[in-house]
């Protein structure tokens, strides 16, 4: 069962970089980069032209030493590995259903687990040019690696991508019972763009924004690879690595059971193709 | 005849629009969450106000009116530029050849789609002004109503202008929709709906003048938020109206060209 699982682990990741392969587009590269760039871009303006290089004495305390501009490219560079791997899982049902093989799909016995979680590996491995890309952009805007601790940036990565893996199950659940393609992705990715710190530490933004921020992995993840990055010593690190293991436990279980309770439901009901 | 087809042409895109009720909330949430991230992003610097500098004046604006009259605006933008992709829905659910063989006037069939997002958009509008007038208290000082008034309907005439030029690159091109979401990020960047103008590079200010946006902003902004009276404003509102005419114009032409091109070339549908 265990190696069954592997291959079709194996299968769906080759399958879908496979396409990535054939349908390259230099400008679906530039779509997903303009994002970040543009808020690097931003971010340099306000700094530089606005208010002059003079951050508030709350930024100071709460980041330490570390630059404002290396701050933005940190959590910029998680963003982009977000969307680019997050929400490729979030659309696999739909784009199964758009394409006519979901039927096809659910009527194999192939672990349902398992085939979402080779499509999220391959996102991951075409994530990571734009990882990497946004990080080199961002040394052009100012950013500095001040301390790396490689074991941190790479447990950081991998437990954030595991939790995304879970919340990917639950927006395919969302998009299998509600025809929906973009709104629920797009409006998790905004949620997750504005409570997680990506462009303000958490401590600055108000209190109800806080508490938000608690329940979503990424919050975690962006403060461990800001740790792994900028050695910034004052995060305890180990606390926000555990929390993220088990945002990720539960994310995956409510996830999994989500995609079989529903699967279960459109069969039952017939609407898997149509509505 | 002209009149009958911009309103069926309403109809139907609000219908396709609104296929649930559940599409409201997506509505007001994106932008909701677009402003937050924006206000956000001044949270580590000064807070309180924005210096907006406009012909030798320097107004004091709010900086939660200042993101969130940046963010309503550039929504309604982002409506009109993929409102201008309504040709490539109409290919992809493949209906434009019969679309385009109609004898409704091109012109018409536009209007229509983009009156539909107009309407689309005061959904977002009422709960957006709402909700941030009354839980973020933003201070709105309109000091002339006039003034106001022209800009919102400048802004929207240029605005959906532009978006009618869209439509001929969704016609002549499969990418049309890619290209519209790749220019938001970049207008987004230069229309000044960041930061204030004065700011930006001074290299790149010719690309942030060929934007309507960049004048509705600017004109929005200080009348909503600043108290500008039409003298105030009386330089952006007639760039706007300059560039409405000049959109509007191309736009006729474009289509034009863009639907000869894909007739004589047999690619309305494929390529």
């Amino acid at each position: 069962m265990g190696f069954h699982s592997l291959r079709v682990v194996v299968a769906a990741a080759k399958f879908n970089l496979l396409i990535t392969l054939r349908f390259f587009s230099g400008t679906a590269i530039a779509l997903r980069l303009f994002a970040p760039i543009m808020t690097l871009g931003s971010a340099w303006v306000l700094y530089n032209q606005v208010y002059r290089g003079v951050l508030s004495p709350e930024f100071g305390s709460v980041v330490g030493s570390s630059g404002y501009l290396s701050f933005i490219a940190i959590g910029n560079a998680f963003y982009v590995f977000v969307f680019s791997a997050a929400f490729v899982v979030g659309r696999v049902m739909f784009w199964e259903r758009a394409t006519g093989t979901i039927e096809a799909t659910f009527l194999t016995p192939m672990n349902r687990l398992a085939y979402m979680a080779g499509i999220m590996v391959a996102a991951a491995l075409n994530s990571l040019i734009d990882f990497i890309a946004v990080f080199l952009i961002g040394i052009l805007f100012g950013f500095q690696v001040t301390s790396l601790n490689a074991p941190l940036f790479i447990s950081s990565l991998l437990l954030t991508a595991c939790a995304l893996f879970g919340i990917g199950l639950m927006v395919n659940g969302i998009t299998l019972t509600f025809r929906d393609r973009t709104t629920t992705s797009n409006t998790l990715m905004i949620l997750f763009m504005v409570f997680s710190g990506i462009v303000c530490p958490l401590e600055l933004m108000p209190q109800w924004a806080q508490i938000i921020s608690k329940f979503l992995p990424l919050t975690y993840g962006i403060k461990a690879m800001r740790a792994s990055l900028l050695g910034t010593a004052a995060y305890d690190v180990m606390f926000d690595l555990t929390i993220l293991g088990f945002l990720g436990i539960v994310y995956i279980g409510i996830g999994a059971l989500m995609l079989k309770l529903i699967e279960r439901n459109l069969k039952k009901k017939a609407l898997l193709s149509v509505f | 005849m002209f009149l009958r087809v911009v309103l069926a042409e309403m109809k139907k895109n609000i219908k396709q629009y609104f296929f649930t009720s559940r599409v409201l909330f997506w509505t007001l949430a994106l932008p909701l969450g677009n402003g937050l991230y924006f206000y956000f992003l001044y949270l580590p610097f000064e807070k309180g106000s924005v210096n907006l500098e406009f012909n030798a004046s320097i107004f004091t604006l709010d900086l939660t009116g200042f993101t969130l009259i940046g963010q309503l605006l550039y929504s309604f933008f982002t409506m009109m530029l993929l409102a201008g992709v309504a040709f490539f829905s109409e290919r992809w659910q493949g209906t434009l050849e019969t679309v385009l063989l109609s004898p409704a006037n091109r012109i018409a069939l536009l209007l229509g789609m983009a009156l539909a997002n107009a309407l689309n958009y005061m959904w977002l509008l009422m709960g957006v002004m709402f909700s941030w007038m009354i839980f973020l208290n933003v201070p709105v000082f309109i000091g002339d109503f006039l003034a106001f008034f022209a800009s919102v309907l400048l802004s929207y005439l240029s605005i959906v202008a532009l978006g009618m030029c869209f439509e001929a690159l969704c016609i002549h091109s499969r990418r049309g929709h890619m290209y519209a979401n790749m220019l938001q990020e970049p207008i987004m960047f230069f229309s000044g709906l960041i930061f204030p103008l004065q700011s930006m590079p001074r290299a790149l200010l010719p690309i942030s003048y060929l934007l309507p946006l960049t004048f509705g902003l600017i004109s929005v902004r200080l009348t909503v938020l600043g108290g500008a009276s039409i003298f105030d404003v009386a330089v952006p509102l007639g760039i706007l109206a300059s560039m409405a005419i000049v959109f509007f114009a191309l736009a006729i032409w474009l289509i034009g060209y863009a639907e000869r091109s894909a007739k004589a070339e047999a690619t309305l549908t494929q390529f």
